[in-house]
């Protein structure tokens, strides 16, 4: 039997500068998979393979549909939500106009309204600004509208980039609290890049280490948590 | 007073036209951050086309509506063929293109309809309405209440469509318009086409008050230039304004200051381009680029 999400031999780069060097990944549906991993590993241009946005050889499957070498735009349609580091709002559009856009490949007028409502249960502060412009909105704000876009989607696969990215720990608590929330209710699969190693491993099932470009460490989330490497370079203390 | 007023109804007629052509260049560059300077040219050739329909027969508001189509399926192809292949090369590049795309165009309609004037039917009538001594020609009002449908109607594709919607979020960043599934490539091809479309009614309006020929859209595309400067390139709406601002401040300058007279009015838009890149380069209307980390 194959996982929901299947990825073989990825590599992955930059005109002549390889990144991916084969990475292999295998995620059952609804399960949450963290990708930790220092600076420069790669772990955006994974996210960014898996969404279409750089080429890539090798397998990547969703649910049997071969992905590898179409557009984004494709993925999108296939169900693939990316929210990528640094957030990619649509900043001087409103709040509402950037989670509508989410929307954009949906044609059911009453589902995208009840898909706003629930959108507005899990980010209450985002009904209160939803005529002022994204980019007014604080970084925080901008995480959840972001991820909030991504939903409108109804995603099979939801990829975050370091959602944590400039947040204050009690924001990024409540914000995974969210998304595990969102994964159990919605059985959407969710691969997390994150450099808050501790967050990440507390609502995902399985981790991942990605160094220059290939996976040097994989378990479950307990089993990296409890690794002592781990725990000294990404982690901040001793077992 | 009359006199003075009777200026500002001419050069709110003309700046109506220069608006229109100035639409047409904050379109393509909110986009595709690409001046197009071939967008006077594209609208002389649409309105030559339009002139060969009427040639042929057609009535002139079939031949507009068919033009009008022509001209947006044109743009779009403009776009797939010419400039998709310079996409993301850099500004020089893409300049020169659409300077070569100038060049093209307009020798194009050279050879195939030469260079000699040709009348261009006015849709207006003649003829004036009177108000306390002001004359305000029918073909001003007409030229007017042109520009201003074209306006509404954008405004409606922008904030009330759903494929405007898209518009708006491939200008805003195109990476994550593809990420929500829209066909970016697409979109940018369908600006292209509404910007041809737009142009062409500027070639249109301004051909009967001039005469056709291949250099007429020449002077017009400076004037449309400095009313999307003074308005801000990315401002849909100040390109309106600084058009309707350019074609009363032209005439107005005409008529009054002594030197200028009606041979250096055409030095009003570089006055205008310079005063407006010195003093506030966003324009009256246009974002100033404030990045957000
Ligand atoms: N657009 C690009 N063009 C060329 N090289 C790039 C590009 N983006 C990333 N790289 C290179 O790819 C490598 C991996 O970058 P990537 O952004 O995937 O790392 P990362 O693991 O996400 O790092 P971080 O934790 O800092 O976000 C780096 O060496 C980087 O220099
Ligand atoms: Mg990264």
């Amino acid at each position: 039997m194959s996982a929901f999400l299947e990825v073989t031999d990825l590599r992955a780069g930059y005109g002549d500068a390889r990144v991916l060097h084969g990475v292999g990944l295998a995620v059952p549906q609804g399960e949450i998979c963290a990708i930790l991993g220092p600076n420069g590993a790669g772990k955006t241009t994974l996210l960014r393979a898996l969404s279409g946005m750089v080429r890539v050889r090798g397998g990547i499957r969703l649910d049997g549909t071969d992905l590898a070498g179409r557009p984004p735009d494709a993925l999108a349609r296939l169900g693939v939500a990316h929210v990528p580091e640094g957030r990619g709002t649509f900043v001087p559009l409103s709040v509402e106009e950037n989670l509508r856009l989410g929307a954009f490949i949906r044609r059911s007028r009453a589902e995208i309204n009840a898909d706003l409502e629930r959108i507005y249960t899990y980010f209450p502060v985002l009904r209160k600004r939803l005529k002022q412009a994204a980019g007014s909105l604080s970084g925080g704000e901008q995480q959840m509208l972001a991820i909030g876009r991504a939903l409108m989607l109804r995603p099979r696969l939801l990829l975050l980039d370091e959602p944590s990215l400039g947040l204050a720990p009690l924001v990024t608590q409540e914000l995974f609290r969210i998304v595990r929330a969102i994964n159990e209710e919605e059985r959407t699969t969710v691969v997390v890049v994150e450099q808050n190693a501790h967050i990440a491993l507390g609502i995902a099932q399985q981790a991942h280490v990605l160094e220059t470009g290939r996976i040097v460490l994989s378990g479950t989330a307990e089993q990296i948590r409890a690794d002592e490497q781990v725990a000294q370079s990404y982690l901040g203390y001793r077992v | 007073m009359v006199g003075f007023l009777q200026q500002i109804v001419e050069g709110l007629g003309a700046g109506a036209i220069y608006a229109s052509l100035a639409l047409a260049l904050v379109l393509i560059y909110r986009f595709t951050g690409i001046v197009n300077f071939a967008q006077g040219e594209m609208a002389m050739f649409a309105t030559y086309i339009a002139w060969q329909f009427t040639a042929a027969g057609v009535p002139f508001w079939l031949a507009l509506v068919l033009t009008l189509a022509l001209s947006f399926v044109g743009g779009m192809l403009i776009e797939r063929v010419v400039i998709r292949p310079v996409e993301g090369a850099p500004e020089l590049t893409v300049v020169i293109v659409t300077v070569g795309l100038f060049i093209f165009v307009n020798a194009a309609a050279g050879w195939i309809w030469t260079f000699l004037i040709k009348d261009f039917p006015n849709p207006f009538p003649a003829g004036a309405f009177e108000a306390g001594g002001l004359h305000v020609g029918y073909s001003t009002l007409g030229i007017l209440a042109v520009v201003g449908l074209v306006m509404g109607l954008l405004y409606l594709l922008f904030q009330h469509t759903r494929i405007g919607l898209g518009m708006r979020a491939v200008a805003a960043n195109p990476e994550s318009a593809r990420l929500v599934g829209i066909r970016v490539g697409w979109t940018l091809a369908l600006g292209w086409g509404l910007a041809a479309t737009v142009g062409a009614v500027s070639g249109i309006l301004v051909a009967p008050l001039l005469f056709l020929e291949p250099n007429m859209m020449g002077g017009v595309l400076i004037y449309a230039f400095a009313a999307a400067t003074l308005g801000g390139f990315d401002s849909p709406v100040g390109a309106v304004a600084g058009g309707l601002i350019v074609g009363v401040a032209e005439t107005l300058a005409g008529a009054y200051v002594g030197f200028v007279g009606s041979d250096l009015k055409v030095g009003v838009p570089l006055v205008i381009i310079l005063g407006v890149l010195l003093l506030r380069p966003q324009g009256l209307f246009g974002r100033a680029v404030v990045e957000r980390a």
